[in-house]
Protein backbone atom coordinates (compact mmCIF):
# COMPACT_ATOMS: atom_id res chain seq x y z
CA UNK A 1 0.00 0.00 0.00
CA UNK A 2 1.22 3.60 -0.96
CA UNK A 3 1.60 6.22 1.62
CA UNK A 4 0.79 9.65 0.41
CA UNK A 5 3.34 11.81 0.88
CA UNK A 6 2.24 14.92 0.17
CA UNK A 7 -0.22 15.00 3.14
CA UNK A 8 2.34 15.61 5.85
CA UNK A 9 4.29 18.86 6.02
CA UNK A 10 6.83 18.80 9.19
CA UNK A 11 10.03 17.98 8.93
CA UNK A 12 13.15 15.52 10.22
CA UNK A 13 12.34 13.41 13.90
CA UNK A 14 9.17 14.85 14.69
CA UNK A 15 7.81 13.72 10.80
CA UNK A 16 4.83 11.73 10.25
CA UNK A 17 5.31 7.77 11.89
CA UNK A 18 1.95 6.56 11.54
CA UNK A 19 -1.09 7.57 9.77
CA UNK A 20 -3.23 6.25 12.73
CA UNK A 21 -6.09 9.11 13.15
CA UNK A 22 -3.46 10.67 15.05
CA UNK A 23 -5.15 14.05 15.48
CA UNK A 24 -8.56 12.07 16.56
CA UNK A 25 -6.71 10.05 19.31
CA UNK A 26 -4.68 13.06 20.66
CA UNK A 27 -8.17 14.89 21.13
CA UNK A 28 -9.55 11.64 23.05
CA UNK A 29 -6.57 11.20 25.20
CA UNK A 30 -6.63 15.00 26.04
CA UNK A 31 -10.05 14.53 27.45
CA UNK A 32 -9.61 11.36 29.05
CA UNK A 33 -6.98 12.87 31.06
CA UNK A 34 -8.79 15.86 32.05
CA UNK A 35 -11.87 13.89 32.84
CA UNK A 36 -9.29 11.97 34.87
CA UNK A 37 -7.69 15.22 36.87
CA UNK A 38 -11.17 16.18 37.61
CA UNK A 39 -11.55 12.92 39.77
CA UNK A 40 -12.77 10.46 37.60
CA UNK A 41 -10.49 8.02 37.64
CA UNK A 42 -12.57 5.50 35.42
CA UNK A 43 -11.72 7.69 32.28
CA UNK A 44 -8.10 6.57 32.32
CA UNK A 45 -9.47 3.14 31.68
CA UNK A 46 -9.13 4.20 27.56
CA UNK A 47 -5.82 5.42 28.14
CA UNK A 48 -4.57 2.48 29.96
CA UNK A 49 -5.45 0.22 26.81
CA UNK A 50 -3.80 3.30 24.27
CA UNK A 51 -0.30 3.45 26.13
CA UNK A 52 0.37 0.06 27.21
CA UNK A 53 1.64 -1.66 24.52
CA UNK A 54 4.24 1.46 24.23
CA UNK A 55 4.99 1.13 28.36
CA UNK A 56 5.44 -2.76 27.68
CA UNK A 57 8.07 -2.54 25.24
CA UNK A 58 10.27 -0.01 27.28
CA UNK A 59 10.46 -2.09 30.07
CA UNK A 60 11.41 -5.39 28.00
CA UNK A 61 13.01 -3.07 26.10
CA UNK A 62 15.61 -3.21 29.11
CA UNK A 63 15.30 -6.75 29.32
CA UNK A 64 13.07 -7.07 32.22
CA UNK A 65 11.33 -10.48 32.32
CA UNK A 66 7.59 -10.78 31.84
CA UNK A 67 6.90 -10.89 35.28
CA UNK A 68 8.91 -7.91 36.27
CA UNK A 69 8.01 -5.90 33.20
CA UNK A 70 3.93 -6.08 33.67
CA UNK A 71 5.13 -5.17 37.92
CA UNK A 72 7.10 -2.46 36.48
CA UNK A 73 4.18 -1.19 33.88
CA UNK A 74 1.30 -1.36 36.92
CA UNK A 75 3.57 0.33 39.22
CA UNK A 76 4.05 3.19 37.19
CA UNK A 77 0.60 3.83 36.47
CA UNK A 78 0.10 3.78 40.10
CA UNK A 79 2.72 6.54 40.65
CA UNK A 80 0.84 8.46 37.65
CA UNK A 81 -2.15 8.70 40.37
CA UNK A 82 -0.37 11.30 42.46
CA UNK A 83 1.19 13.04 39.94
CA UNK A 84 -1.55 13.51 38.10
CA UNK A 85 -2.75 16.92 38.49
CA UNK A 86 0.84 18.30 37.27
CA UNK A 87 0.40 16.30 34.06
CA UNK A 88 -0.26 19.22 31.00
CA UNK A 89 -0.78 17.71 27.91
CA UNK A 90 -1.31 13.84 26.31
CA UNK A 91 2.46 14.37 25.33
CA UNK A 92 3.73 15.10 28.41
CA UNK A 93 1.92 11.81 29.69
CA UNK A 94 3.61 9.90 27.48
CA UNK A 95 6.46 10.66 28.04
CA UNK A 96 6.25 10.74 32.01
CA UNK A 97 5.00 7.04 31.87
CA UNK A 98 8.00 6.27 29.78
CA UNK A 99 10.37 7.95 31.41
CA UNK A 100 8.90 6.18 35.17
CA UNK A 101 8.85 2.84 33.20
CA UNK A 102 12.49 2.86 32.75
CA UNK A 103 13.38 4.35 35.52
CA UNK A 104 11.38 1.09 37.30
CA UNK A 105 13.32 -1.25 34.75
CA UNK A 106 16.42 -0.17 35.98
CA UNK A 107 15.62 -0.51 39.99
CA UNK A 108 13.98 -3.77 38.84
CA UNK A 109 17.32 -5.00 37.08
CA UNK A 110 18.80 -3.74 40.44
CA UNK A 111 16.53 -5.80 42.49
CA UNK A 112 17.05 -8.89 40.26
CA UNK A 113 20.95 -9.04 41.02
CA UNK A 114 20.29 -8.65 44.16
CA UNK A 115 18.23 -11.25 44.80
CA UNK A 116 20.12 -13.66 42.98
CA UNK A 117 23.46 -12.82 45.21
CA UNK A 118 21.38 -13.63 47.97
CA UNK A 119 19.63 -16.92 46.61
CA UNK A 120 21.89 -19.18 48.21
CA UNK A 121 19.16 -20.92 50.13
CA UNK A 122 16.57 -19.88 47.60
CA UNK A 123 15.57 -22.11 44.83
CA UNK A 124 13.03 -20.43 42.38
CA UNK A 125 15.07 -16.64 42.68
CA UNK A 126 15.69 -16.75 38.86
CA UNK A 127 13.34 -15.55 36.86
CA UNK A 128 12.59 -16.57 32.81
CA UNK A 129 15.33 -15.86 30.73
CA UNK A 130 15.46 -12.41 28.63
CA UNK A 131 13.39 -12.10 25.61
CA UNK A 132 13.79 -13.95 22.50
CA UNK A 133 16.59 -12.82 20.44
CA UNK A 134 17.48 -15.78 18.06
CA UNK A 135 15.67 -16.85 14.86
CA UNK A 136 12.25 -16.73 15.11
CA UNK A 137 11.38 -19.60 12.71
CA UNK A 138 7.62 -19.11 13.43
CA UNK A 139 7.39 -16.27 12.05
CA UNK A 140 5.74 -14.87 9.23
CA UNK A 141 7.52 -13.92 5.90
CA UNK A 142 6.74 -10.60 5.90
CA UNK A 143 7.79 -10.30 9.82
CA UNK A 144 11.33 -12.73 9.02
CA UNK A 145 13.13 -10.47 6.46
CA UNK A 146 13.23 -7.93 9.40
CA UNK A 147 13.46 -9.48 12.25
CA UNK A 148 16.63 -10.99 10.82
CA UNK A 149 17.84 -7.58 10.51
CA UNK A 150 16.82 -6.30 13.53
CA UNK A 151 18.88 -9.06 15.36
CA UNK A 152 21.89 -7.85 13.56
CA UNK A 153 21.64 -4.37 15.30
CA UNK A 154 23.74 -3.43 18.49
CA UNK A 155 21.55 -4.08 21.50
CA UNK A 156 21.30 -0.60 21.92
CA UNK A 157 20.09 0.23 18.40
CA UNK A 158 17.18 -2.46 19.55
CA UNK A 159 16.28 -1.54 22.64
CA UNK A 160 15.91 1.94 20.95
CA UNK A 161 13.84 1.72 17.78
CA UNK A 162 11.45 -0.85 19.66
CA UNK A 163 10.00 1.35 21.34
CA UNK A 164 10.38 4.04 18.82
CA UNK A 165 8.29 2.02 17.16
CA UNK A 166 5.88 2.06 19.50
CA UNK A 167 5.39 5.95 20.25
CA UNK A 168 2.32 7.21 18.08
CA UNK A 169 3.12 10.49 16.05
CA UNK A 170 1.92 12.82 18.44
CA UNK A 171 3.69 11.91 21.01
CA UNK A 172 6.91 11.62 19.52
CA UNK A 173 8.95 14.86 20.08
CA UNK A 174 8.70 14.46 23.80
CA UNK A 175 9.03 10.41 23.91
CA UNK A 176 11.88 10.55 21.71
CA UNK A 177 13.61 13.27 24.43
CA UNK A 178 12.99 10.96 27.41
CA UNK A 179 14.03 8.16 25.49
CA UNK A 180 17.56 9.41 24.67
CA UNK A 181 17.87 9.83 28.44
CA UNK A 182 20.71 9.56 30.56
CA UNK A 183 22.31 9.19 26.94
CA UNK A 184 21.17 13.10 25.78
CA UNK A 185 24.86 14.26 25.25
CA UNK A 186 25.47 11.96 22.17
CA UNK A 187 22.68 13.26 20.00
CA UNK A 188 20.04 11.46 18.03
CA UNK A 189 20.97 7.85 18.35
CA UNK A 190 17.52 6.95 17.40
CA UNK A 191 18.64 8.79 13.99
CA UNK A 192 21.72 7.03 13.52
CA UNK A 193 20.14 3.40 14.71
CA UNK A 194 16.94 3.82 11.73
CA UNK A 195 19.62 4.83 8.98
CA UNK A 196 21.28 1.76 9.78
CA UNK A 197 18.31 -0.44 9.60
CA UNK A 198 17.52 1.05 6.55
CA UNK A 199 20.72 0.73 4.60
CA UNK A 200 20.31 -3.11 5.28
CA UNK A 201 16.54 -3.63 4.58
CA UNK A 202 16.98 -1.76 1.32
CA UNK A 203 20.19 -3.76 0.52
CA UNK A 204 18.22 -6.96 0.59
CA UNK A 205 15.92 -8.28 -2.40
CA UNK A 206 14.12 -10.08 0.36
CA UNK A 207 12.43 -6.96 1.64
CA UNK A 208 9.51 -4.55 0.24
CA UNK A 209 8.21 -1.51 2.33
CA UNK A 210 4.79 -2.91 2.00
CA UNK B 1 9.05 14.93 -3.87
CA UNK B 2 12.17 15.37 -2.55
CA UNK B 3 15.24 12.30 -1.84
CA UNK B 4 15.02 12.73 1.81
CA UNK B 5 11.31 13.06 1.75
CA UNK B 6 11.42 9.73 0.24
CA UNK B 7 13.52 8.00 2.92
CA UNK B 8 11.33 9.44 5.43
CA UNK B 9 8.64 7.54 4.01
CA UNK B 10 10.55 4.18 3.87
CA UNK B 11 11.49 5.19 7.57
CA UNK B 12 7.85 5.70 7.97
CA UNK B 13 7.08 2.19 6.81
CA UNK B 14 10.12 0.34 8.75
CA UNK B 15 8.79 1.67 12.01
CA UNK B 16 5.32 0.55 11.12
CA UNK B 17 6.62 -2.81 10.22
CA UNK B 18 8.91 -2.63 13.49
CA UNK B 19 5.93 -2.25 15.65
CA UNK B 20 3.66 -4.76 13.67
CA UNK B 21 6.36 -7.32 13.85
CA UNK B 22 7.42 -6.90 17.87
CA UNK B 23 3.41 -6.95 18.56
CA UNK B 24 3.72 -10.89 16.91
CA UNK B 25 6.94 -11.48 18.81
CA UNK B 26 6.63 -10.36 22.20
CA UNK B 27 3.00 -9.05 22.46
CA UNK B 28 2.05 -7.81 26.45
CA UNK B 29 0.45 -10.31 28.62
CA UNK B 30 -3.29 -10.25 27.56
CA UNK B 31 -4.49 -9.00 31.36
CA UNK B 32 -1.93 -6.66 31.54
CA UNK B 33 -4.56 -3.67 30.52
CA UNK B 34 -7.55 -5.52 32.92
CA UNK B 35 -4.42 -5.45 35.74
CA UNK B 36 -3.85 -2.01 35.73
CA UNK B 37 -7.36 -0.79 35.16
CA UNK B 38 -7.98 -2.86 38.65
CA UNK B 39 -4.80 -1.55 40.11
CA UNK B 40 -6.04 2.14 39.66
CA UNK B 41 -9.19 2.17 40.14
CA UNK B 42 -9.28 3.13 44.22
CA UNK B 43 -11.66 5.69 46.14
CA UNK B 44 -8.99 7.52 46.80
CA UNK B 45 -5.58 8.62 44.37
CA UNK B 46 -4.19 10.62 47.21
CA UNK B 47 -1.71 7.31 48.07
CA UNK B 48 1.76 6.24 48.74
CA UNK B 49 2.89 3.49 46.23
CA UNK B 50 4.79 0.67 48.16
CA UNK B 51 7.16 -0.83 45.43
CA UNK B 52 7.72 -4.37 45.02
CA UNK B 53 11.35 -4.36 46.32
CA UNK B 54 12.06 -8.21 47.24
CA UNK B 55 10.23 -11.26 45.78
CA UNK B 56 11.28 -14.63 46.86
CA UNK B 57 10.21 -18.15 46.36
CA UNK B 58 11.58 -20.60 49.21
CA UNK B 59 11.39 -24.83 49.27
CA UNK B 60 11.00 -26.47 46.31
CA UNK B 61 7.39 -28.20 47.50
CA UNK B 62 8.43 -31.22 46.49
CA UNK B 63 8.02 -34.21 49.01
CA UNK B 64 5.73 -32.16 51.47
CA UNK B 65 7.83 -29.44 52.20
CA UNK B 66 5.61 -26.09 51.93
CA UNK B 67 6.34 -23.41 49.01
CA UNK B 68 7.07 -20.29 50.24
CA UNK B 69 6.74 -16.82 48.30
CA UNK B 70 7.59 -13.83 50.54
CA UNK B 71 7.44 -10.83 49.24
CA UNK B 72 8.67 -6.94 50.01
CA UNK B 73 6.93 -4.00 49.28
CA UNK B 74 8.60 -0.66 50.40
CA UNK B 75 7.02 2.92 50.43
CA UNK B 76 8.18 6.40 51.73
CA UNK B 77 6.32 5.69 55.14
CA UNK B 78 6.09 1.80 55.48
CA UNK B 79 7.41 -1.44 54.40
CA UNK B 80 5.04 -4.65 53.83
CA UNK B 81 6.61 -8.05 54.31
CA UNK B 82 4.40 -10.97 53.15
CA UNK B 83 4.65 -14.91 52.67
CA UNK B 84 2.14 -16.51 50.59
CA UNK B 85 1.69 -20.05 51.63
CA UNK B 86 -0.72 -22.61 49.25
CA UNK B 87 -2.86 -24.48 51.21
CA UNK B 88 -6.36 -26.67 50.65
CA UNK B 89 -6.37 -24.63 46.69
CA UNK B 90 -6.74 -21.53 48.73
CA UNK B 91 -3.26 -19.43 50.03
CA UNK B 92 -2.57 -17.84 53.08
CA UNK B 93 -1.06 -14.56 53.55
CA UNK B 94 1.23 -13.89 56.54
CA UNK B 95 2.16 -10.21 56.62
CA UNK B 96 4.10 -7.51 58.77
CA UNK B 97 3.92 -3.59 58.66
CA UNK B 98 6.43 -1.99 59.85
CA UNK B 99 5.73 0.82 61.44
CA UNK B 100 2.64 -0.43 62.00
CA UNK B 101 0.16 -1.36 65.25
CA UNK B 102 -3.30 -0.70 64.71
CA UNK B 103 -3.39 -0.08 60.82
CA UNK B 104 -6.39 -0.98 58.57
CA UNK B 105 -4.82 -3.51 55.82
CA UNK B 106 -7.07 -4.08 52.91
CA UNK B 107 -6.84 -6.98 50.42
CA UNK B 108 -8.49 -5.62 47.57
CA UNK B 109 -9.18 -8.58 45.17
CA UNK B 110 -10.25 -8.34 41.27
CA UNK B 111 -12.86 -9.97 39.96
CA UNK B 112 -13.51 -13.01 38.05
CA UNK B 113 -14.43 -11.26 34.67
CA UNK B 114 -14.88 -7.45 33.59
CA UNK B 115 -18.30 -7.53 35.13
CA UNK B 116 -17.88 -8.61 38.54
CA UNK B 117 -16.05 -6.89 41.39
CA UNK B 118 -14.26 -8.86 43.63
CA UNK B 119 -14.30 -9.52 46.96
CA UNK B 120 -12.60 -7.44 49.56
CA UNK B 121 -11.26 -8.01 53.28
CA UNK B 122 -9.91 -5.81 55.91
CA UNK B 123 -8.17 -6.48 59.28
CA UNK B 124 -6.35 -4.13 61.74
CA UNK B 125 -2.84 -4.74 62.58
CA UNK B 126 -1.61 -6.66 66.03
CA UNK B 127 0.19 -4.07 67.88
CA UNK B 128 3.51 -5.65 66.49
CA UNK B 129 2.64 -5.09 62.89
CA UNK B 130 1.14 -8.57 62.23
CA UNK B 131 -1.93 -9.23 60.22
CA UNK B 132 -3.31 -12.67 58.68
CA UNK B 133 -5.57 -13.04 55.81
CA UNK B 134 -6.33 -17.02 55.54
CA UNK B 135 -8.78 -18.72 53.19
CA UNK B 136 -8.28 -16.58 50.33
CA UNK B 137 -8.82 -17.75 46.58
CA UNK B 138 -5.95 -17.82 43.80
CA UNK B 139 -6.41 -14.61 41.83
CA UNK B 140 -5.09 -10.81 41.05
CA UNK B 141 -4.89 -9.00 44.46
CA UNK B 142 -3.64 -5.54 45.98
CA UNK B 143 -2.77 -4.55 48.94
CA UNK B 144 -4.32 -0.94 50.55
CA UNK B 145 -2.64 0.16 54.31
CA UNK B 146 -5.45 3.01 55.13
CA UNK B 147 -4.50 6.13 56.88
CA UNK B 148 -5.42 6.05 60.39
CA UNK B 149 -8.33 7.22 61.77
CA UNK B 150 -6.08 10.06 63.62
CA UNK B 151 -4.75 11.42 60.49
CA UNK B 152 -0.92 11.37 61.73
CA UNK B 153 1.04 13.35 59.83
CA UNK B 154 3.73 10.51 58.75
CA UNK B 155 0.11 8.42 57.70
CA UNK B 156 -2.47 10.70 56.19
CA UNK B 157 -2.36 9.07 52.50
CA UNK B 158 -3.42 5.28 51.83
CA UNK B 159 -0.01 2.94 50.94
CA UNK B 160 -1.03 0.82 47.88
CA UNK B 161 1.06 -2.03 46.26
CA UNK B 162 1.07 -2.89 42.39
CA UNK B 163 -1.43 -6.22 42.06
CA UNK B 164 0.17 -9.26 42.45
CA UNK B 165 -0.93 -12.47 41.39
CA UNK B 166 -1.81 -14.99 44.58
Amino acid sequence: MGRDAETTSSSGAERAVYEDASADRRVRIAECLERAQAGEIGALNEVVTELNPLLWHAARAEGLTVDDAVDVVQTAWLELLRRLDEIRSPQALTAWLVTTVRRGAWRSTRRRRREQAEATEVLAAVPDPSPPVDDRLDLEEQHRVLWRHVLSLSERCRALLRVVAMVDRPDYGEVSVALEMPHGSIGPTRARCLAKLRAALLADPAWSPG
Amino acid sequence: MTDSQDLNDVDAAILKQLRATYARVDPPPADLDMRVQFAIELENIDIEVARLSEDLIVGSGARGTERMRTITFDSESVTIMISIIERDGQVRIDGWLAPGGGRRVELRMAGTSATTRGASRTVTTEETGRFVFDGVDHGLAQLVVHPRADTGVDSATAVVTPPLML
